[in-house]
């Protein structure tokens, strides 16, 4: 999900790829995202197994212990079975998958190149110019070069460590032994074991003790690296008393002609640090996005998962956070919005271990056209976490009557000094305030537009600004035509 | 807890007065409104303690239009009991015009007991009005050191609480 990841991510259309590209035709994809492109160097044998694995870490020049790692993970991999609840996952055919896409490091594109229908969406969701042609495929252009390269000169001053996951491996293999796969570990689930064996690209952050990044660190700024979306690894170490906001993802709608996105992302958040990881991110309707994030959150130290989901076919998403020391604090505010054939199976994890430790769950979701969005949560309180403090808060909004909302929380107290609180509704859009938009002149989709984006204005909020006005232009987007 | 559902089934109202309902037992539950304008207050207060693990399992399965149904779960966990309340409220796509609320409060009297809140929605249909709350904690401090403050002891002051608590 790397922000402009699934972009590149598309592979050659050769016979073999033809029957697991998605099934319905590219021209259904109302915003128009498709590239066919040539610029692979290797693309690996469709399906799963050792050998794949193995080529893999060879091609990366792995330490002994990644392969190990990897081989392992796949074992458990192979010997789980498929989760049965949340959404279905039947249809994904993980042997027609390519597990390893190696893009040419040049890929010469201008922004001429780039079809009308694409720059079309840009300007209506307002991308600025130079992300345009970043998202585009089109090389940077030089005026960016230089902002980035002057934010980089800052980081390394504060040493500051922004890499790709596989540069991040090559430079510091003891950082990445010491924290790799220890928050969420090889076994967790079937797909972060999927990930573990054949996991590429993604995001290496450490921040050092006391360093404030004041910039938001932004996957878009990693140029020149493997940005490749499939299985990406994203590692974050947030040391004593620094702080990060980290963003991944875009609003700009994500073509992939892969079918399944398995990420894992690990924060480890020390002492008096924070950590805000925000994920905004609106997949192509045919992926199956099955993606595992967790932080370790030590004394005093605070985790923010801002997560917006829009797009993909399946999500089915849980950060979570584990509170590991006393006074550690935790905040998840979700976003889904769920349309026709979408199932948007997404919430969040709150774990308290220690004593004092505080978290707070907001979920939105909107359900319109058919599509089935479900919160699914867990709280958890050991007995040593005392006074521990929880707040879940779930609101949904049905815009039609074949649509579903579900919600499953799960509060689990093995302590008797907490409080723990748990609010959710359900409802349409009300009847009077449509009637009073509408007497106000109105029309009935500009009207329910004006409601949604009320609905979930507090979530958005939280946004930087030019992603809030992103999104808002998205659901607008996403709402057009589905009233009335 | 055994496994066998008891289910109650409300086709109408006699009278046209909301009906209610009065849980006493753990257990698995399924209470259906299958009529037209079918009103259910649904009420369960359970205690558990020693080693007793205490489950209450109830699903409010709305089926017909107009129907709304209001239930309210408590339960109060003490000694080294664990206190288990699931509820779901599941709208049908034909259950139009459905209000449902549903409440679960659990009181945890001292360390070593446990509890489990698990509130569900699983609404079909849009023409609803839905929500839930729950929540677990403590007697809070402020309410037992008034008491205590009046004159009483700590156990008086807490089974007064208690006993407000679990009076519906």
């Amino acid at each position: 999900m790397a922000r402009f990841a699934p972009l590149k991510s598309s592979s050659k259309t050769t016979e073999t790829n033809k029957q697991w590209v998605a099934a319905p035709a590219e021209s259904d994809y109302q915003h128009g995202f498709s590239f066919t492109t040539d610029d692979y160097a290797l693309i690996s044998q469709p399906g799963l197994n050792k050998k794949i694995v193995q080529l893999i870490a060879h091609h990366k020049s792995e330490p002994a212990w990644m392969l190990k790692h990897r081989l392992q993970a796949l074992a458990i991999f192979d010997s789980r079975p498929m989760p049965t609840w949340g959404a279905d996952l039947s249809q994904i055919d993980f042997d027609s998958i390519h597990y390893y896409l190696r893009p040419l490091s040049d890929t010469a594109k201008t922004w001429a190149d780039v079809p009308d229908d694409i720059k079309t969406t840009f300007e209506r969701i307002g991308v600025p110019q130079a992300e345009r042609e970043y998202l585009a495929g089109v090389k940077m252009q030089y005026d960016s070069e230089v902002v980035y390269g002057s934010l980089k000169s800052q980081w390394e001053k504060d040493g500051v460590i922004f890499l790709s996951m596989d540069e991040g491996l090559a430079k510091y293999p003891d950082l990445v032994k010491e924290y790799f796969g220890k928050v969420i570990s090889v076994g967790d689930n079937k797909f972060s074991a999927l990930n573990t064996a054949v996991w590429s690209g993604g995001s290496f952050v450490y921040v050092p003790p006391g360093v404030h990044v004041s910039m938001p660190l932004q996957t878009y700024f990693r140029i020149n690296s493997e940005n490749a979306g499939q299985f990406e690894r994203t590692l974050i170490i947030v040391d004593e008393g620094a702080s990060v906001h980290y963003i991944e993802g875009c609003t700009a709608p994500a073509y992939s002609s892969q079918s399944l996105h398995a990420a894992v992302v690990e924060i480890f958040v020390k002492k008096g640090a924070r950590c805000q990881y925000t994920t905004v991110q609106n997949w192509y309707k045919t992926v199956y996005n099955l993606v595992t994030k967790r932080a370790r959150v030590e004394e005093e130290g605070e985790m923010i998962w801002t997560d917006f989901n829009m797009g993909s076919k399946v999500t089915m998403k849980y950060p979570g956070f584990i509170l590991a020391g006393a006074g550690a604090r935790g905040e998840t505010l979700s976003m889904a919005v769920a349309g026709a054939g979408q199932h948007l199976d997404t919430g969040s994890k709150a774990i308290h271990l220690a004593p004092h430790t505080k978290s707070t769950i907001i979920s939105k979701s909107t359900s319109q056209g058919g599509g089935i969005a479900t919160y699914r949560g867990l709280v958890q309180v050991a007995p040593q976490a005392v006074k521990s403090k929880n707040k879940v808060v779930c609101d949904a909004l049905l815009l039609d009557p074949a649509s579903v909302s579900n919600t499953y929380p799960t509060e689990r107290v093995l302590t008797h000094d907490v409080q723990l609180e748990h609010e959710a509704t359900v409802s349409k859009i009300g009847e009077e305030q449509l009637f009073y938009l509408m007497t106000r002149g109105l029309s009935e989709e500009a009207a329910s537009k004006m409601i949604v984006q009320g609905f979930v204005a507090p979530l958005i909020r939280k946004l930087p600004l030019e992603y809030a006005v992103e999104m808002n232009r998205l659901i607008d987007m996403e709402m057009e035509g589905s009233i009335g | 807890m055994s496994d066998s559902v008891i289910t109650y089934r409300y086709e109408n109202l006699p009278d046209d007065q909301p009906i209610d309902l009065e849980l006493t037992k753990p257990g698995h539950y399924r209470i259906e409104l299958a009529g037209k304008g079918v009103e259910v207050n649904i009420k369960g207060v359970f205690q558990a303690k020693e080693q007793e693990t205490v489950e209450v399992q109830v699903q409010i399965a709305h089926l017909a239009q107009h129907t709304t149904s209001n239930t309210l779960l408590r339960g109060v966990a003490r000694d080294q009991a664990q206190l288990k309340l699931i509820g779901t409220i599941k709208v049908e796509p034909s259950a139009n015009q459905t209000n449902a609320f549903l409440t679960e409060n659990i009181l945890l009297l001292n360390e070593g007991a446990r509890a489990e809140a698990i509130p569900n929605l699983e609404i079909q249909t849009d023409e609803v009005k839905c929500s839930h709350a729950a929540t677990v904690s403590s007697i809070p401090e402020e309410q037992l050191f008034y008491l205590q403050s009046r004159g009483l002891n700590l156990q008086t002051a807490q089974d007064l609480i208690v006993s407000g608590f679990l009076k519906l």
